[in-house]
């Protein structure tokens, strides 16, 4: 029984694609999640969410609240004209946008409410919500930061009791007054917690939807149905290529050689046949999100349908273009899983991509599942028309990645597949 | 009808053919007998235009074929040497798979593929899928499936390799009565029974050359060809190996068998007996072997064609 372990043991670490797939890629993809998450190396500074910031009212009060907002460890600020960041909203590239409107000095100075206003993309508010959490204590702090906190306080006494007398309110205000210069002086320490106000003044931002969300669609169901289909649509996909190889195996390829037709048909007959079964595939999934799920697929028809027939495109494209480089099936499977792994999860079928630190999100557009997944988001949950440049624009980018893998493996194709020397 | 001048043909460093050449008459039956490695698939490979040689050529009706490769693959079936069928597939749908790529007529095929499955004996198991076909029925398919265009050349390359008797004797009778109907066949093998039964001409290929090429009576004729003494030896060693090969220099020696070739097998059938016995070995078995194929290439290599 012993032999028989030791036996597969020796198999298995001579089976290097085994090995591959035993601990490379475990390793690789818990690597990718850690990064992506976050949790890697140099902590949290790599999770950092990113906001645009438009300032309006241009005067030193408002440039010290940046400087403000740019020193929280998890907001990278990114310093936009208005018109340019709700742009990048609008086209998908940025979540929000803050706007520091005209006056923002004088209400600092005078104790009022700040008119600060936050421009959002609806379809992002799991990011939105992030930033919230870590924005609003700071803003409500703003005040006490770099304003005039006792005109803050007084403001507020007067709101919370209108009623009371010119004597109580005087008396308060001193007391108030007296509170804050001894926090100034040091008397009284902080406790350290920066945020320590927050819950008791609020933080006084408005919330306005830039763009947006679609209400019968969850973001959350869009993600997990466009998600996964990607993710699967690329590993069947795969699994048809390499039925090329599997004829060259088996000596089929070499029979259809022997017949008046054109090789290159083989390799076309194989495109289409992948393009129909992608197609076929990702219809019944989204038939399936929308009878199981109540996904709204019949008020999106004309995007839904466009969208699946370029990602259809692109995936079996790849499909093809692996197989007509790769020597064997047992080869093609071994390098797709890893490929579609990596890109399933960098391109954001894993998880949203909002979830991943800004690098993560920058190198997202080499996987097809990226521009395939916020297709399907713009039609679902940003609820863009068809003609919007946005959406096209990825349609473009799914055609384009299509085209080009396709070419490349016609010349693969004749260079390996049909060399039959 | 077929012209093959001078095909040069090398895998890396290996030279798999050596300057091929050979002509086939149209109707005409001719086979390619070599051991394994000899270079015969590479030849039909090369004369179906799927691989290129390094240089010469292949002439089909006075065109080359690589000018011309469609017009040539169109009258061509070529049955290959491992079975390339569909598995998942039923026998009657690789037909139509097959013969539909030489662009037969529907009502044309259907025709055809009744008549090659009636022709194989599987008439019967049409509609199973040729995953649960035995060896031999598997074989019968392969080379059915490559006369559904009808075409005037066959190129069969060893079609009955590791089947049992009986398709064996099936797949015999199909071919001689496509040759009886005039088909020009070229039908690759390394067992000589086959090549003796049907052949016009044979071309004796070895390590990439024709080393003898003709009817078979010629290549019976051919010089050195002789009827052959096998004598198995008890005990046979290098001394009385030595001391019989001095009296009869025509001799070749394999383990503990020794061949003496002689052409007048009557009279000195007894003289070498005699001999024998002269040099002390111990005869053990004595056999006969008319002058065939085997001894034809035994004599021209000083190896079997089969091992
Ligand atoms: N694709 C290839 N790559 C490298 N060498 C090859 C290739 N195909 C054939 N050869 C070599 O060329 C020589 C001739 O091979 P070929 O297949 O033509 O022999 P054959 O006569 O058909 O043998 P068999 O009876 O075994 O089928 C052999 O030595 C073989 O190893
Ligand atoms: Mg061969």
């Amino acid at each position: 029984m012993i032999k028989l372990t030791i036996k597969d043991l020796r198999l298995f670490f001579k089976d290097k694609r085994s090995m591959l797939l035993s601990f490379a890629l475990p390793i690789a993809l818990i690597t990718l999640f850690a990064l992506a998450f976050g949790g890697a190396g140099q902590g949290k500074k790599d999770t950092k969410i990113s906001m645009q910031v438009s300032d309006l009212d241009q005067t030193p009060s408002s440039a010290s609240a940046m400087q403000v907002l740019d020193s929280l460890k998890n907001v990278e600020l990114l310093k936009v004209p208005l018109e340019k960041a709700q742009e990048n909203i609008k086209k998908g590239d940025q979540a929000c946008v803050l706007i520091i409107h005209k006056g923002f000095s004088d209400s600092l100075t005078a104790g009022k409410e700040l008119p600060l206003e936050l421009q959002y993309d609806e379809a992002q508010e799991i990011q939105v919500g992030l930033l919230q959490q870590s924005l609003i204590p700071t803003i409500a702090m703003l005040p006490f930061n770099i304003g005039n906190p006792k005109a803050v306080m007084r403001n507020r006494f007067d709101k919370m009791v209108p009623g009371a007398s010119d004597t109580v309110k005087q008396n308060i205000q001193h007391k108030s007054d007296g509170l804050f210069d001894a926090i100034t002086m040091g008397e009284m320490q902080s406790d350290g917690n920066d945020n320590a106000g927050a819950g008791l003044f609020g933080g006084d931002i408005k919330m306005t939807k830039l763009v947006a969300a679609e209400k019968d669609n969850s973001l959350g169901l869009v993600q997990a149905v466009a998600g996964t289909a990607v993710m699967m649509l690329l590993f069947s996909v795969v699994g048809i290529g390499a039925g090329i190889l599997d004829e060259k195996q088996e000596g089929t390829l070499k029979r259809l050689l022997y017949t008046p037709m054109n090789p290159i048909k083989i390799l076309f007959g194989k495109m289409i046949s992948a393009n129909v079964i992608s197609i076929f595939q990702l219809v019944v999934m989204f038939l399936f999100a929308s009878l199981v799920f109540g996904l709204d697929i019949y008020s999106h028809l004309s995007g839904l349908i466009i969208t699946i027939v370029a990602t259809a495109f692109a995936c079996s494209a790849f499909g093809v273009f692996l197989a007509s480089f790769a020597k064997s099936r047992q080869q093609v499977q071994g390098l797709s899983t890893l490929i579609i792994l990596v890109m399933s999860a960098i391109g954001g079928s894993m998880m949203p991509i909002f979830f991943m630190p800004a690098f993560m999100q920058k190198i997202a557009v080499i996987s097809v599942n990226f521009w395939s997944i916020q297709s399907f988001y713009d039609i679902f949950w940003r609820n863009l028309p068809i003609t919007s440049g946005t959406f096209l624009s990825r349609i473009l980018v799914l055609l384009l990645i299509g085209t080009i893998l396709n070419s490349l493996a016609v010349v693969l194709f004749r260079k390996n597949i049909l060399k039959l020397s | 009808m077929i012209a093959i001048k001078d095909l040069k043909k090398s895998y890396n460093s290996h030279e798999a053919l050596k300057g091929i050449s050979f002509n086939i008459k149209e109707g005409e039956f001719y086979g390619l007998l070599g051991p394994n490695g000899a270079g015969k698939t590479t030849t039909i490979s090369i004369m179906s235009s799927i691989l290129t040689p390094d240089s010469g050529e292949v002439l089909i009706n006075g065109n080359n074929i690589y000018t011309h490769p469609n017009e040539s693959k169109r009258i061509i079936g070529v049955v290959p040497q491992e079975i390339a069928l569909y598995n998942e597939l039923t026998a009657e749908e690789n037909l139509w798979f097959w013969g539909g790529l030489y662009d037969v007529p529907k009502t044309e095929l259907k025709k055809r593929i009744d008549e090659v499955l009636t022709l194989f004996g599987l008439s019967e198991r049409r509609k199973d899928k040729v995953s649960t076909y035995s060896g031999g029925m598997k074989r019968r398919i392969n080379i059915a499936a490559a006369l559904l265009h009808q075409p005037r050349i066959v190129f069969m390359d060893e079609p009955t390799v590791g089947i049992d008797p009986q398709s064996r004797n099936l797949i015999f009778e199909v071919i001689e009565k496509l040759h009886s109907n005039g088909m020009t066949i070229v039908y690759t093998t390394h067992y000589m029974e086959e090549a003796e039964r049907f052949c016009d001409r044979i071309g004796i290929i070895d390590n990439g050359q024709i080393i003898a090429e003709g009817t078979l009576d010629e290549l019976r004729k051919s010089s050195s060809a002789k009827e052959t003494i096998v004598i198995t030896f008890n005990n046979l060693n290098d001394d009385k190996v030595q001391k019989i090969q001095s009296f009869w220099k025509d001799c070749n020696h394999t383990d503990d068998k020794i061949y003496f070739y002689t052409s007048d097998l009557k009279t000195e059938l007894s003289k070498i007996i005699s001999q024998c016995s002269d040099a002390g070995a111990d005869i053990h078995n004595i056999e006969i072997k008319k002058v065939n194929l085997e001894t034809v290439f035994l004599s021209l290599t000083g190896k079997q064609l089969r091992d």
